[in-house]
């Protein structure tokens, strides 16, 4: 009898109390963006991870080659560089890490790294890859880390064009492709320039290479637009190289020869307003 | 007259719940993987989807029990991508359907329960749903190209409910026998 009518008391109480259970561990796994699922997946995943570190060291005798040659041209222009005045960064050591696992939806462009605060990685690092930008890490846990493609939607990379310095930015558009959107309205581009993180990008640091522009539309409007793609080969990709970088929160952008642009804004308003700050 | 031992009925609750809670996890831990030949077009399974809706067709719960379902699976998926646009609306959204389609005696109890092709079926239909809430979500939030949304939209929809009916049975399978 007693044991009968602990039951009936248990049964639709404990229905709830699980409830709660899950609702709280649902409550905290968003909370800490995922941080015990991620630390879980890793130790599961760390079996299958690809030897980051060795397949770095596979790279032909051709691109160490050029690697050599494109370090003696940045020391000569960090030279340079410190004879008219500037205040040179020193070149940073990358984390190699693997790729463990890609986005958790289908519509964030988000991917998983095998290496995490432990490794001394933390939110606002840059990743690269062999051809050029790959992401900006949002969020680490100890054994893991989370990067913003450029791909996605939402990414937005300040970027100009080496050949004829017009300034823009980046706003990923599917897995390997990008839009630039131009500040000028007549821009001096062509099929086949190359664009790079420029130096009033606020997230990234400048020169790094992100793709190549395959075609131009000079009519669009509010602004003109390219499509560029990726250097980096984004869906294929199995390790990065993640680079420190401190987001200085009042970092000025070169300011152009005129303040104002054709639209009669101030350019640094505009530039400013191109970039947006990591989703939360 | 039946006599029910009480402590077997109550051993019986606990493994049903750590059936839940394990299969629910292997979901979760599926989710950033790319196997292939588990992912067409890049696009995975929508593993939270097929668990939501397994769950809600397997016993006689109630429309609250189907949403919170889907509401503590939609937290979960928002903590591994980004909370804003919330994944909770469209798992929501799928538990109280999925409940509401069992309790109107659409299709006959055990062939829902049992049926590995009527469940692959209505995760076909589920994930189209949910993959259009999140657009229609994303179009509110503000930042996107309208037209690359819905362009993306087509391509994912159908994407997503193709691979994750077929691979729908490998988790119904284990479930509707076990649990």
């Amino acid at each position: 009898m007693i044991r009968n009518s602990l039951r009936r008391w248990w049964d639709w109480r404990l229905s709830i109390f699980l409830m709660g259970i899950a609702l709280g561990a649902g409550w905290f796994v968003r909370h800490t963006q995922g941080g015990p699922i991620m630390q879980i997946y890793q130790l599961i995943a760390s079996p299958f991870e690809v030897n980051a570190l060795a397949q770095e060291q596979l790279l032909s005798a051709r691109t160490e080659e050029l690697q050599a040659r494109v370090q003696e041209v940045e020391m000569k222009n960090q030279k340079l560089q410190e004879l008219l005045g500037f205040v040179s960064s020193q070149k940073k050591k990358g984390i190699v890490t693997p790729i463990i696992g890609r986005s958790a939806d289908r519509w964030w462009n988000q991917v998983t790294l095998g290496r995490g605060s432990k490794d001394g990685i933390l939110a606002g690092f840059v990743v690269m890859a062999p051809g050029g930008l790959v992401g900006r890490v949002t969020s680490v846990s100890p054994n893991t880390s989370r990067v913003l493609l450029v791909s996605d939607p939402t990414s937005r990379v300040g970027a100009g064009v080496t050949r004829s310095a017009n300034m823009g930015f980046v706003k990923g558009k599917s897995k390997k492709n990008a839009v630039v959107e131009f500040f000028d309205n007549s821009p001096n581009i062509k099929v086949g320039d190359v664009v790079t993180t420029s130096s009033f990008s606020q997230l990234f640091p400048s020169g790094l290479p992100v793709g190549r522009i395959v075609s131009v539309d000079l009519n669009k409007g509010p602004a003109p637009e390219a499509i560029l793609e990726f250097f980096a080969p984004i869906n294929s990709l199995e390790w990065v190289v993640v680079y420190p970088h401190k987001v200085l929160e009042d970092k000025l952008p070169n300011l152009p020869k005129s303040d104002k642009t054709m639209n009669g804004n101030d350019k640094k308003d505009e530039e400013k307003k191109g970039e947006t700050s990591v989703p939360k | 007259m039946s006599y029910r031992l009480p402590r077997l009925r109550f051993s019986h609750q606990w493994i049903s719940i750590l059936v839940t809670v394990v299969s629910a996890l292997v979901c979760i831990l599926l989710l950033p993987t790319r196997i292939p030949g588990m992912e067409l077009l890049g696009i995975g399974p929508n593993w939270l989807l097929i668990w939501v809706v397994i769950w809600c067709v397997k016993r006689d719960h109630t429309l609250v029990q189907g949403a919170i379902a889907g509401l503590v699976l939609g937290m979960i998926q928002d903590g591994m991508t980004n909370p804003e646009p919330t994944h909770t609306l469209s798992l929501v959204l799928v538990g109280v359907l999925t409940v509401s389609l069992r309790k109107l005696k659409l299709f006959p109890e055990e062939l829902m329960e049992k049926d590995l092709i009527t469940i692959s079926l209505l995760v076909f239909g589920m994930a189209i749903l949910s993959e259009t809430v999140m657009a229609l979500q994303f179009q509110l939030y503000g930042d996107h190209d309208i037209n690359d949304i819905w362009l993306y939209h087509q391509q994912v929809a159908l994407t997503s409910g193709i691979i994750s009916s077929l691979w729908t049975s490998a988790i119904a399978f284990p479930l509707t026998r076990l649990g």
